[in-house]
């Protein structure tokens, strides 16, 4: 790369000089206490700004009680002291802060509020079925008074401006949406006056020097009534050219019908969303005399894409917001000219789609810090040591394994600074990040294996792969110094009749590329996660009649918290798979599979030459041996049980900190 | 006749019981970063003042392991003490003795917020939480047979007269006790003797720690209801082992497992009273410990009548005390006619659990709420003349919660029946109890006085002949019409007008379902019944989906299929024909069609809000609750109603409306 990326250029916007293009756009945490901003927050928010993010835009606050989407979703009025301390931490670290502010209308739920929802109409938002209640004037009249009263407390409280939310989740999108908005008074007739009210009380509210930024879904991907690409750069240039002056647009899509569609896993490809925002920013400037500035959104998580959206006049700025849950340090990196030591997003909202009843706290797959800065901030120590390159020093640590939770051990053992070497079994380090790699919309696992390989050699550890490690060897090498068990799963054990020449064959070998005979299969998924999907899939793909079978009464059940699920289903029904709901494998022979139906305990007969098993897996027995009785109960990840990748890394790092001082 | 034995005192080793109903352990999300609130006091003290025999507090847990809800009690942290102390005097005031259950979940649980291996026997994945656990060491069994001493300390020291081992439903000594999830080779696996090894070391530990002045009691599933499980026989025997401890005062029972077969633990009303008392009575022939049963107890009667056939020494009402806490004091006073029965619908109770959310309940707005004063009297000095239009959950609620505080009010229902969609819901099969809420509602509304005239049809005229103070619209809705549906095709209905019997479908019934709840499968069932071949189809990827927060999506498979009704699921009505309907099937675009000679939709119904919009243009203080707002379910009616009712000011504090 020659020059200096485009993305570390500084940008006026408005009042305000941004220190480079990169956003970390709003997104739901739940690490707030009760309803208000929390040192959590602050930690989180500091550790971006500290690693270089030149615009933060906070959680989105509800502007009105009438909105409750979640437990512990931000409520403006109780907000104004963690918005002041966000401030001072960001703007400290050279950030620029925005406060997001909006009302998830009739896609919130009633359950924390008990009280019925608002809506322009009522028309229920498909996953709740909750029929919202038709907003009265009064209602209307006091969520724009809301906003107003919201964002000057939001300004007030330090912060640089506000974002009004008319994107996936908004009150303010239903309004302007055919799809939600059926009224017949003059909300309905001009769908966006009550967006434009809402602008406009925000601008006076907050004055002309406050930055007023406005996040719009360009397209609700249901073109029968919905916002549409054709319609938005419209929409969008009548919205910010008007008197309230809005001076950043931030480009999204998605609708009630479309949940996934504004953050959607490694499915969909990175940029997506690059095109509308073109197309929008041209009518935006051509109406604002360029104005305005637009960011894009939507799962860019490549620096290289980024600064092309720049440097191709797609934007002014960019959203990266999921790559910088996995790397808070990413303009840091490009600033000193190492992009390649970023660590990657993989695209897998596993840790960080959190808009879940369970209340799960942001984090992410491949850095457990983030979401924990503030308690386990060891975690985010030991990845800052990680980053720098010290002299080699102390009792050398040897790692035995070399998937993801013996190299992210590896890793933070060398960052500080002990001689690390890797022994693993294969003849390539990562493990089954490469497996895992080979699933469609996962691809990305393996820029973090390959990461992995450039990070270990930079820092100088020591890797001998096809290093068979036996129990005999144990004690020498625990003489040498600390041992870490990371030697991983082996395949499970499902409890299924197997009849004498059977095909029952683990995912993880289809995945590695093993052949299995011509003909049908099935696969069995106990687990509803990505894998039994993506197995079929991939065979589907591959031109075969695949079956899928699953206990649930849904197919990859486990998906819905990383917005997969709807669309998972429709891949899998577009391409042929026959699903088999509710539905037990009990045995396997060579030609045929038996499934009993739970609930009326019928059994039928699949023909199929192989069955393929997406279950769980077992601990590699050698962990219990005396390769671990020598490693002092330093074991991690699928060694101890077979988990996902956070697990492993998250262990694999903790282990690794047993070793600072 | 002799004197009813659930009124007779037990002695529960040094413990006294002065009644025999148990407000026996349940979730309740009630904790704040793990630890008990002020609400969990209010909660169990409003139960010990209804007269409660016996509370036994929602789980405790005894390691940092275990976490696998948000909202658990982390019994671990010294921290907890003061929490304990708040309950156990709230409760103590009223002379009840309450004992702490303590409990590690094992292997039924996640990391998502421990954010450390889950511990369980050996690593077979639990159904629900689908992690693969980490085995046991025999140091770490050592390390949690000592937390559970820990945390009887800490529960001594926070004032509660005993503790309970949860060995149950869900914990990590069933899974021990299980073969099902115990595979190990060790002492603590194989024969029972070894796979009870660490139930027996913890009653042990307990008994020191807690010495001889406190109560101690294990819980026992006597069923598992999963394949490789443990069954009566096994418990029975471990029951043995527990009793011939000598460290060990009663014992309790359940059905189930918590995150395998729910269903049958929690049981909803399709689910007949009494269906695990199998179990204790198993158990109470073996051994002579006090022995508790449980499952769907509905009334006191039925109470009697277990404890006299001898299948158990306590019985454990949970639902009806939360439904009612006075479940005790009005049964003991004769006046079980009171009681606010327990419905069995799961809705706001487990339904709400499951979700993370405070326990709640249906009908009784107060529970979830007691510390925050919700459903208490508060007298006006004034009261107003309050007339509620509509007699359905809303329009009685709001008239309970004014008339508890002094006003005067009139309820005025246009159909001849009090009730709403409410008596409609009732009629259908296995769903008769929903119809309680209505008749504890109607029974309220008589203890307090409120007027109720039905066949009186209320437009603004008959508003200002009787010339209220305030006025609440409850009118609830009206089925709606989709766009897809002409109006003139005669063989599309909506579910109430087949549950009125205005309409009676034969042949072959296509029920839609857009609310993802009971409308369409009762009506499914009940045509099914009548013998007509029945599809429900629903846009979603389940039918009645949210039968699966209740726990009745388990039975309800089981009897579709036994009454032939077919399941279709991810189509979308588009447009209807002569007796025809064209669905898209919306994962892949394609057409379907279905030739039927009904159709019965089950979609959102239009708020009857007209006589609302009538009042305020005639300048009417006047409010509206539940359907009448929006269409929902019947907590909702009845949360609004019971909020507007009890907000409504003495008449003398405000300027009356007009």
């Amino acid at each position: 790369m020659s020059g200096v990326s485009p993305l570390l250029e500084s940008f006026d916007l408005a009042s305000r000089s941004v220190r480079n293009r990169i956003v970390l756009g709003p997104h739901e945490t739940n690490l707030g206490r009760g309803r208000s901003i929390s040192e959590r927050h602050v930690a989180y928010y500091r550790r971006r700004a500290e690693g270089g993010t030149g615009l933060i835009i906070t959680e989105e606050a509800s502007v009105h009680p009438s909105d409750w989407p979640l437990e512990r979703a931000p409520l403006a009025t109780e907000c104004g002291p963690g918005w002041t301390e966000v401030s001072r931490v960001c703007h400290d670290a050279g950030a620029v802060v925005l406060a997001a502010i909006g009302h998830s209308g009739g896609q919130g739920t009633s359950h924390w509020s008990q009280r019925e929802l608002w809506a322009p109409s009522p028309v229920p938002e498909v996953n709740t079925r909750e029929i919202p209640k038709v907003m009265e004037a009064g209602d209307i009249e006091a969520v724009v008074a809301g906003f107003a009263s919201a964002a000057s407390l939001a300004v007030g409280s330090d912060c640089d401006g506000v974002e009004v939310n008319a994107g996936q989740y908004s009150l303010a999108r239903q309004f302007l949406s055919g799809l939600t908005n059926t009224r017949d008074d003059e909300w309905g007739a001009d769908r966006s006056r009550f967006l434009v009210e809402v602008l406009a009380a925000v601008r006076a509210a907050i004055g002309s020097d406050a930055v007023l930024a406005l996040r719009l879904s360009c397209d609700e991907l249901a073109p029968w009534a919905g916002i549409t690409p054709e319609q938005a750069p419209d929409l969008a240039a009548a919205l910010v050219s008007g008197p309230s002056r809005v001076d950043l647009l931030t480009v999204v899509r998605g609708s009630i019908y479309s949940a996934g569609a504004t953050r959607p896993d490694g499915h969909t490809d990175p940029g997506f969303n690059l095109e509308l925002t073109r197309s929008v920013r041209r009518a935006v400037v051509a109406a604002t005399d360029g104005r305005v500035a637009i960011c894009a959104q939507g799962s860019i998580v490549d620096v290289d894409q980024a600064a092309w959206a720049i440097d191709d006049d797609v934007a002014d700025l960019v959203e990266m917001t999921r790559a910088q849950l996995a790397d808070a340090d990413l303009v840091a990196k490009l600033a000193v000219g190492t992009p390649e030591r970023i660590r990657p997003c993989v695209l897998c909202n596993q840790q960080c789609a959190v808009r879940d009843n369970r209340n799960p706290i942001v984090s992410c797959t491949v850095d457990p810090a983030t979401g924990h800065e503030a308690d386990e901030p060891l975690l985010s120590a030991l990845d800052v040591a990680a980053n720098t390159s010290p002299s080699r020093s102390g009792t050398a640590v040897t790692v035995v394994g070399g998937g993801p939770a013996g190299l992210e051990a590896a890793r933070v053992a060398a960052g500080l600074g002990r001689p690390v070497t890797v022994l693993e079994r294969g003849d390539h380090l990562g493990g089954l990040l490469w497996t895992v790699a080979a699933l469609p919309g996962r691809e990305r696992f393996a820029d973090l294996a390959r990461w992995y390989e450039r990070e270990l050699l930079r820092l100088g550890v020591r890797a001998e792969t096809s290093s068979d490690v036996d129990t005999s060897d144990a004690a020498a090498l625990s003489a040498n110094g600390p041992v870490v068990v990371a030697v991983g799963g082996t395949d499970g054990d499902p409890g299924v009749d197997l009849l004498d020449g059977a095909e029952f064959v683990p995912a993880r070998s289809v995945l590695s590329g093993d052949q299995i005979p011509d003909g049908d299969v099935l696969v069995w998924d106990p687990i509803g996660g990505p894998i039994g999907v993506g197995v079929a899939e991939l065979l589907a793909a591959a031109g075969r009649n695949v079956h899928l079978a699953t206990l649930d009464f849904i197919v990859g059940n486990e998906l819905a918290r990383s917005g997969d699920l709807g669309d998972a289903n429709g891949r899998l029904a577009r391409s042929g798979v026959t699903m088999h709901r509710r539905s037990v494998l009990r045995s396997v022979a060579p030609t045929t599979a038996t499934l009993e139906d739970r609930f009326t305990a019928r059994r039928y007969e699949l023909d199929v030459v192989a069955v393929v098993d997406a279950g769980h897996r077992l601990p590699a027995a050698s962990a219990s041996g005396d390769l671990g009785v020598a490693a002092d109960g330093r074991w991690v990840g699928d060694a101890v049980a077979p988990r996902t990748v956070h697990e492993a890394v998250l262990e694999g790092r903790r282990v690794a900190g047993t070793f600072s001082g | 006749m002799a004197d009813p034995l659930i009124w007779s005192p037990l002695q529960l080793g040094p413990l006294t019981v002065r009644n025999r109903i148990v407000f026996s352990a349940h979730l309740t999300n009630y904790a704040e970063n793990g630890l008990p609130t002020e609400q969990h006091a209010a909660y169990y003290a409003a139960r010990a003042a209804g007269g409660a025999g016996l509370i036994i507090t929602e789980e405790h847990s005894t390691h940092p392991t275990d976490w696998p809800y948000e909202k658990l009690i982390h019994g671990f942290h010294p921290e907890v003490i003061p929490g304990y102390r708040r309950i156990t005097e709230a409760v103590h005031r009223h002379r009840v003795p309450i004992l702490a259950q303590i409990n590690h979940n094992g292997g039924q649980a996640s990391s998502m917020y421990s954010r450390l291996p889950v511990w369980a026997p050996s690593p077979v994945a639990d159904p629900l939480f689908r992690e693969v656990p980490k085995a046991v060491t025999t140091s770490e069994i050592a390390e949690i047979v000592a937390s559970y001493g820990l945390v009887a300390e800490h529960c001594a020291e926070g004032g509660f007269d005993g503790v309970e081992l949860q060995c149950s439903h869900s914990s990590i000594v069933r899974g021990f006790l299980s073969p099902a999830t115990n595979r190990r080779h060790d002492d603590y696996g194989g024969s029972l003797a070894n796979r009870a090894r660490i139930l027996l070391e913890i009653v042990a530990e307990v008994r020191r720690v807690i010495g001889p002045d406190l109560a101690l009691g294990v819980r026992l599933c006597g069923d598992e209801l999963i394949e490789g499980g443990t069954t009566i026989d096994e418990a029975v025997e471990v029951a043995r082992m527990v009793e011939a401890t000598g460290s060990v005062d009663y014992i309790n029972t359940s059905i189930g497992v918590a995150t395998a077969s729910l269903f049958m633990i929690e049981a909803s009303m399709h689910i007949p009273p009494g269906y695990s008392m199998f179990i204790p009575s198993a158990i109470r022939e073996a051994v002579d410990l006090p022995v508790v049963g449980v499952g769907r107890f509905k009334d006191p009667l039925q109470v009697e009548r277990a404890l006299t056939e001898g299948q158990c020494d306590l019985v454990g009402v949970v639902r009806g005390q939360i439904a009612d806490p006075e479940f005790v004091a009005k049964a003991r006073a004769g006046h079980t006619d009171d009681t606010r029965l327990c419905l069995s619908c799961n809705q706001e109770c487990v339904g709400r659990m499951g979700l993370n959310r405070w326990l709640g309940c249906i009908e009784n707005p107060a529970a979830g709420r007691e510390s925050l004063g919700v459903g208490q009297a508060r007298p006006v000095s004034v009261g107003r003349r309050v007339l509620v239009v509509g007699a359905g959950p809303a329009g009685l609620q709001t008239a309970i919660a004014a008339a508890r505080n002094g006003h005067h009010v009139t309820v005025l229902e246009r159909s001849e029946h009090a009730g709403g969609q409410v008596r409609l819901a009732a009629t259908v099969p296995n769903r008769a109890e929903f119809g309680d809420l209505v008749r504890n509602q109607l029974q309220e509304c008589g203890r307090l006085g409120v007027e109720i005239e039905c066949g009186v049809d209320v437009d603004l005229a008959e508003v200002r002949r009787r010339d209220p103070d305030t006025v609440v619209v409850a009118t609830g809705s009206v089925p709606a019409r989709p766009w897809w549906a002409p109006d003139d095709a005669e063989w599309i209905v909506d579910v109430r007008d087949v549950l009125e019997g205005s309409v009676q479908p034969n042949g072959s019934v296509l029920v839609l379902d857009e609310l993802g709840f009971h409308h369409a499968t009762s009506v499914a069932e009940l045509l099914a019944d009548r013998g007509c071949q029945v599809e429900v189809v629903t846009p979603g990827m389940v039918v009645g989906q949210d039968l699966g927060i209740t726990l009745d999506l388990e039975n309800w498979w089981i009897r579709a299929e036994a009454k032939g009704i077919e399941q279709t699921t991810e189509l979308v009505p588009m447009s209807a024909g002569d007796h025809s309907v064209t669905f898209q099937h919306h994962p892949t675009g394609t057409e379907q069609e279905r030739r039927v000679d009904w159709v019965v939709l089950a979609v959102p119904s239009t708020p009857a809000d007209a006589l609302f919009g009538e009042l305020q243009a005639a300048g009417y203080a006047v409010h509206r609750v539940g359907d009448a707002v929006a269409p929902r379910r019947a907590h909702a009616a009845v949360i609004d109603g019971e909020r507007v009712g009890a907000g409504i000011m003495a008449a003398s504090a405000v300027l009356v409306g007009r």
